[in-house]
């Protein structure tokens, strides 16, 4: 085999992108990451070792934590070079192909990218995830129900276990009204907006109760912060931390069928 | 290198969208949203919807939301309604049995 390279793509951007935006960037590989374009679309393309990125080299890679993180930082590495500066349609992770005309022909057969290029066009997504420190909520509750019982007694035992029953209720209800508050806030100051599957609390450092990516104007981004500063001063006394983070290339929102 | 216009933009990604980015964040993007295509070399499509559920079990906490109250993810293919942790490890060992990898094991034995 005299081909010792594939084309890994990245992305799609508008085909007036200039290349410029990806120079100097680190992808997948030690090759430039380069624009491949046919009919007004372009693919974010790099080369990559087919020692590497074969069928069977990527089921074994796959399995490599390591290399996984490597590779898949270097994909959204790639995509956020362009943020704000062109649109960005992310592709998933691991769309491989033997040569450039190949990329056009997929490029060529794929009306849709098109559509979804221009309905993402001025919209960056932000990541915002609110995290309850239960600790903190709990002693809140607790206090605002006055002292503790009396030590010792069996009764007080009973009344201890009890008050903990409802404290337990307490903050999952909270943490519920919280999250729907939260995103129903956020949502208002975007274009689209996604509650995601929490994190776990090891990931997270608490208990996560919004998962949350919005799609906004890249003018209007001073709207998202407000509504996390209100959430903020809202929740911050119950143990909620918010963390906005962004902007990202709109993962979360490449995959939306165009309104018919 | 970069121009006053668009420094701030880069501050922003580097805060966040770049390089100190959060791993969980950045596999929840890459992986499991982002529009599929397939290439010319194929990925195994098993290998990556085994490690998809492998970060959700990471990343979602299940249980612990649901005992919190939270349920958005009902449309969610993986942790849709009624589904539990429990039953997402099940789903991942069918799909590893069908994969011919069980377990850790590198063995070919599919008893």
């Amino acid at each position: 085999m005299t081909a010792a390279d594939a084309l890994y793509v990245y992305g799609v951007v508008p085909g007036d992108t200039t290349p410029d935006l990806f120079a100097g960037v680190d992808g997948m590989a030690d090759g430039p990451v380069r624009l491949v374009g046919a009919d007004g679309v372009a693919a974010i393309a790099s080369s990559v070792p087919l020692t590497e990125f074969d069928t069977d080299a990527l089921e074994q890679n796959l399995k490599d934590g390591e290399w996984l993180e490597q590779k898949v930082r270097a994909h959204n590495r790639v995509l956020a070079a362009a943020v704000g500066k062109a649109t960005v349609l992310p592709l998933r992770f691991g769309a491989i192909y033997t040569g450039e005309d190949h990329v056009r022909t997929m490029l060529g057969e794929r009306s849709e990218l098109e559509q979804q290029l221009a309905r993402l066009e001025g919209l960056l997504e932000f990541g915002v995830k609110a995290v309850l420190d239960p600790g903190v909520l709990r002693a809140r509750l607790a206090e605002s129900r006055g002292g503790a019982a009396d030590e010792g007694s069996g009764r007080a035992y009973m009344l201890r276990k009890q008050l903990e029953r409802e404290l337990d209720r307490e903050v999952r209800s909270f943490a519920a009204r919280c999250a729907e508050a939260s995103h129903e806030c956020l949502s208002a100051a975007a274009v689209e907006a996604r509650a995601n599957p929490a994190q776990a609390p090891e990931v997270a450092g608490g208990e996560m109760v919004l998962n949350g990516a919005y799609l906004v104007g890249s003018g209007r981004q001073a709207g998202l912060r407000r509504a996390v500063d209100e959430l903020k001063a809202r929740y911050g006394e119950d143990g909620v931390t918010y963390e906005l983070t962004g902007p990202w290339p709109p993962y979360n929102f490449a995959d939306e069928e165009p309104a018919a | 290198m970069s121009t006053p216009a668009n420094s701030r933009s880069r501050e922003l990604m580097r805060s966040s969208g770049g390089g100190g980015a959060q791993l969980a964040d950045v596999l929840e993007r890459v992986l499991d949203k982002g529009i599929v295509i397939a290439g010319d070399i194929q990925v195994n499509l098993l290998d990556i919807e085994l490690l998809t559920i492998r970060l959700r079990l990471l990343v979602a906490s299940a249980d612990k939301a649901r005992e919190m109250g939270i349920d958005w993810w009902e449309g969610d293919p993986f942790l849709g309604r009624g589904q539990k942790h429990g039953e997402v490890e099940d789903r991942l060992k069918r799909l590893e049995r069908a994969a011919g990898i069980d377990g850790d094991s590198g063995s070919d034995d599919r008893g």
